[in-house]
């Protein structure tokens, strides 16, 4: 592989990376906050990625998808939570099986709506103007998005760190207080802080669906793939974090894009044998929290 | 039949065990009694392997356990009730104790059903604990009282050589504690019983010996008669006790 | 055996019977074959959800890659039965469930050293390296084109490839495995599993090898899930990927979820509303939507699952 071979692959990794990280950031909060692990963190991508369609296609405008595609995502979110997560309370394992229903649900509905243009067959989201061309890196032509998408994500997460560092949400955050009656002890409104934090999720799910979709393209199926990538680099960086999620997909990316290029037979199998060792001998990632009475 | 020598246990920074030694003999009756804190239960987990030690060591009939995960050390012939209950909630009495006896003979008899003498075995132990009227009642369904005594059946059907008694009588009124401490202190002398109680008539009736314990430490083991009057063990624990 | 049992016995079989000649009394209905396919389809589901329902359900592991023995035991017998140049129903069936057990004891060695949450994404995760296999091993199974052409099998001259006599042999293992899974179940080996489920560490403290009883539940369910894939390759004569994908696992799992898990007939339950929805539902209305929201009302107000309120029933 020559020198600059190389740097694109890294370059690719990294953007992959960067990727991942939005759509691995929204997967951690909600576990790190409620114990649950939303199995509809695919749909909710998928969804931002359909929204993000019809905005682009009605307004022209990618920015204003960049925009709109999170909040509709949150609001998804601020509805789904009370209605149904909330009855189930305590019971871990429901929870996550409510959210396969729930993208079941999502999932199919995507499929069907033709109308709305989604629908079954594949569709592709043009690139923002301003950034559908190439620079030249090192002697080879990179596209500008890719690096964007860095950007973007860099500093989506130091966005993400301030908050958690400033503000009370923040604070609650990182103490990583996922038990109900210990957070009402102390006299915070739990149900209002549970449906917040999901909504932040969803709203980051949808967000990396719209940050995806130049690259990545629409079609059925890329809900099941977004999560496995996102469950994979949650348990290798470390579940509940957002150091971890950084970690999880500092790993990830990299790895399935070298593994693609070096070895792709095998590529698939590289990364879930590392979450395998992972969950096998640091079950708590490799910048986890450990949590006590699991 | 017991001996642990300097047992350690630390969490981080606390020594809940520093340095324990303790010696019973085989169809001896031990008490360990001290104050809460004294690291009484911790004991009892690093011996059944549920914590594992940060040093010292601990012989069970001649083996050494170290190195054994717990059910291995189960098999060696060690039983446990639990401060706690940790029962089977939606199985019958019945089948709680099915459990405990026929783990011995092991978990993989897929095709026969609960032979006959192993449910009267069964049976026969509930009665020993006075749940027999409650065979077929599930466990979740019984008093508190009763699940104490079930918890403590479990321990039995097992025909342990050594059994670990956690706080036997906590929580039970004055005519069920009488029942419990009649069976334990009627128990045959083929079991080694450790029992840890705050209850200290039940102690002063069970124990042959009692091994007093102080922030992770043995500070006194003797007699019931000896332990009574040392000065220290007063001071420390005791005191509070004589005196109610 | 008590009377009560001897009675239930007797029933079941009457049904049984009834069930595996449905062909034959059924010929005056225009629908009969058709309703016959749709029946074989159900029980060899069924035998699915059961083998998981035994994981899930019994043993209490949630399993999210269950698919991964039932499409696996799939590959195995079209391969097997292609590269052994035979039709013979012992080498297709045999090889379906010794490879669907192999993989299951490697998959369970590994998952059944984590717990909770850790175990559920172990198995999916475990689950979509076999797809990726299935997917990219081109040569062997196809790729994502998938293996078609199987052959129905044929035992001692017995030639399987005619429906009816198709739907006989699935009536015939399914009473098999139930007939097992019973005995399974009802036996000190059943009782332990649910004591692992239950209380895992009262399960230590009593003697048990925990991790070693839940391997064993792993390969036996495998095994059971690996015949249900033999199946339904001989149904379907085709096996693609999606036979081991996460969508396949979360149907079996909906399946034991709304027939009610734990119980030996909810499963079957369970299988027969799914498929029912997916192949009977009139076009218009959307399957999976369907099946998502009916899966999130059962989770949220029938856990039990039909069997499971059944049984309530009958006890107030």
């Amino acid at each position: 592989m020559t020198f600059e071979d190389a740097l694109q692959q890294a370059l690719n990794g990294l953007s992959f990376g960067a990727l991942l990280f939005i759509l691995a950031a929204g997967l951690s909060l909600i576990f790190g906050m409620m114990d649950v692990v939303n199995l509809a963190h695919g749909a909710f991508y998928m969804l931002g990625a359909y929204v993000a369609l019809s905005v682009t296609r009605a307004t022209g405008s990618f920015w204003a998808a960049l925009i709109v595609a999170p909040i509709a995502l949150a609001l998804v979110g601020l509805i789904v939570e009370p209605l149904l997560l909330r009855r189930l309370r305590g019971r871990h394992l429901d929870q996550v099986l409510i959210t396969i229903g729930l993208s079941l649900v999502i999932a199919d509905f995507i499929r069907l709506r033709d109308d709305w243009g989604w629908g079954a067959t594949v569709r592709s989201l043009p690139l923002p103007a301003g950034l559908d061309r190439s620079i030249q890196i090192a002697g080879s032509d990179y596209p500008t998005y890719r690096l964007f998408v860095i950007a973007f994500s860099a500093a989506l997460a130091l966005l993400l760190y301030v908050i958690q560092r400033r503000t009370r949400l923040g604070a609650l955050v990182r103490a990583g207080v996922g038990d109900a009656q210990m957070l009402s002890a102390l006299g915070v409104d739990t149900d209002r802080l549970f449906t917040v934090t999901f909504a932040v999720g969803a709203g980051l799910a949808g967000l990396a669906g719209v940050v995806a979709a130049p690259v990545f393209g629409l079609q059925p199926g890329m809900d099941v793939d977004a999560l496995i990538y996102s469950l994979i680099v949650v348990v290798v960086g470390g579940l509940g974090s957002l150091s971890g999620a950084v970690a999880g997909s500092a790993v990830v990316g990299p790895a399935d894009t070298f593994g693609k290029v070096l070895f792709p037979q095998f590529a698939l199998a590289l990364i879930f044998a590392i979450m395998a060792l992972v969950l096998l001998f640091r079950p708590t990632g490799l910048l986890g929290r450990v949590r006590i009475g699991r | 039949m017991i001996e642990i020598r300097e047992l350690r246990r630390d969490f981080g920074g606390i020594r809940a065990l520093a340095g324990v030694d303790l010696r019973v003999e085989a169809g001896e009756r031990r008490a360990v009694i001290g104050p809460n804190g004294a690291g009484k239960t911790t004991l009892f987990n690093v011996l059944t392997g549920e914590l594992r030690a940060s040093g010292g060591t601990m012989r069970l009939g001649g083996t050494e356990l170290g190195s054994l995960t717990t059910w291995r050390r189960a098999r060696l012939g060690l039983a446990r009730m639990y401060q706690r209950n940790e029962l089977f909630d939606p199985l019958s009495a019945r089948d709680n104790v099915l459990l405990s006896i026929t783990s011995v003979v092991g978990a993989y008899r897929p095709m026969r059903s609960p032979v006959a003498h192993e449910v009267a075995a069964a049976d026969a132990v509930l009665d020993q604990v006075g749940l027999r009227d409650q065979g077929s009642t599930a466990a979740r369904a019984l008093s508190h009282g009763e699940r104490r005594q079930l918890e403590l059946a479990l321990a039995l059907a097992r025909r342990p050589r050594v059994l670990l008694l956690d706080e036997p009588t906590a929580g039970m009124s004055p005519a069920e504690t009488e029942r419990i401490t009649a069976l334990i202190g009627g128990l045959d002398r083929s079991i080694t019983v450790l029992i840890v109680e705050h209850d200290m008539d039940v102690v002063f009736r069970v124990a042959d010996r009692i091994t007093v314990l102080h922030e992770g430490r043995a500070i006194a083991e003797g007699t019931p008669e000896a332990i009574r009057g040392d000065r220290q063990v007063h001071d420390v624990y005791l005191g509070k006790q004589v005196e109610a | 055996m008590s009377r009560p049992t001897l009675i239930r016995m007797a029933i079941v079989l009457a049904a049984w019977v009834a069930l595996a000649t449905f062909p034959q009394w059924s010929g005056f209905w225009e629908s009969s074959r058709f309703a016959a396919g749709i029946i074989r389809q159900i029980l060899i589901f069924a035998i699915f959800a059961s083998s998981l329902n035994l994981l899930v359900g019994y043993a209490g592991l949630p399993s999210l890659g269950h698919a991964a023995f039932f499409g696996g035991g799939a590959y195995a017998a079209a391969i097997a039965a292609q590269r052994l140049g035979t039709d013979q129903l012992t080498v297709s069936l045999g090889a379906g469930m010794l490879a669907a057990a192999l993989l299951a004891l490697l998959v369970g060695f590994l998952a059944v050293r984590a717990l909770g949450i850790f175990f559920l994404m172990l198995t999916l995760a475990l689950a979509q390296m076999v797809f990726a296999v299935a997917f990219q091993a081109t040569e062997l199974t196809g790729g994502s084109n998938g293996f078609s052409g199987i052959r129905r099998p044929t035992l001692l001259g017995i030639d399987f490839s005619a429906a009816s006599d198709l739907y006989l042999l699935v009536c015939v293992t399914f009473l098999l495995v139930v007939l097992l899974l019973w005995r399974l179940t009802t036996s000190s080996y059943g009782r332990a599993l649910v004591g692992v489920r239950e209380n895992e560490r009262r399960m230590r403290a009593l003697g048990y090898d925990t991790r070693t009883v839940k391997l064993s539940a792993f390969v036996v369910a495998g095994a059971i899930a690996g015949i249900a894939g033999a199946l339904s390759s001989y149904e379907f004569r085709f096996v693609s990927p999606n036979d081991v994908g996460l969508g396949t696992s979360v149907t079996g799992f909906v399946m034991v979820l709304i027939g009610g898990a734990g119980t030996l007939v909810g499963p079957v339950l369970g299988a027969a509303v799914v498929l029912l929805i997916e192949r009977v539902l009139p076009s218009q209305l959307p399957a999976q939507t369907v099946l998502g929201v009916v899966f999130i009302l059962f989770v949220v107000f029938a856990r039990q699952g039909i069997a499971g309120a059944l049984r309530k029933e009958r006890r107030a």
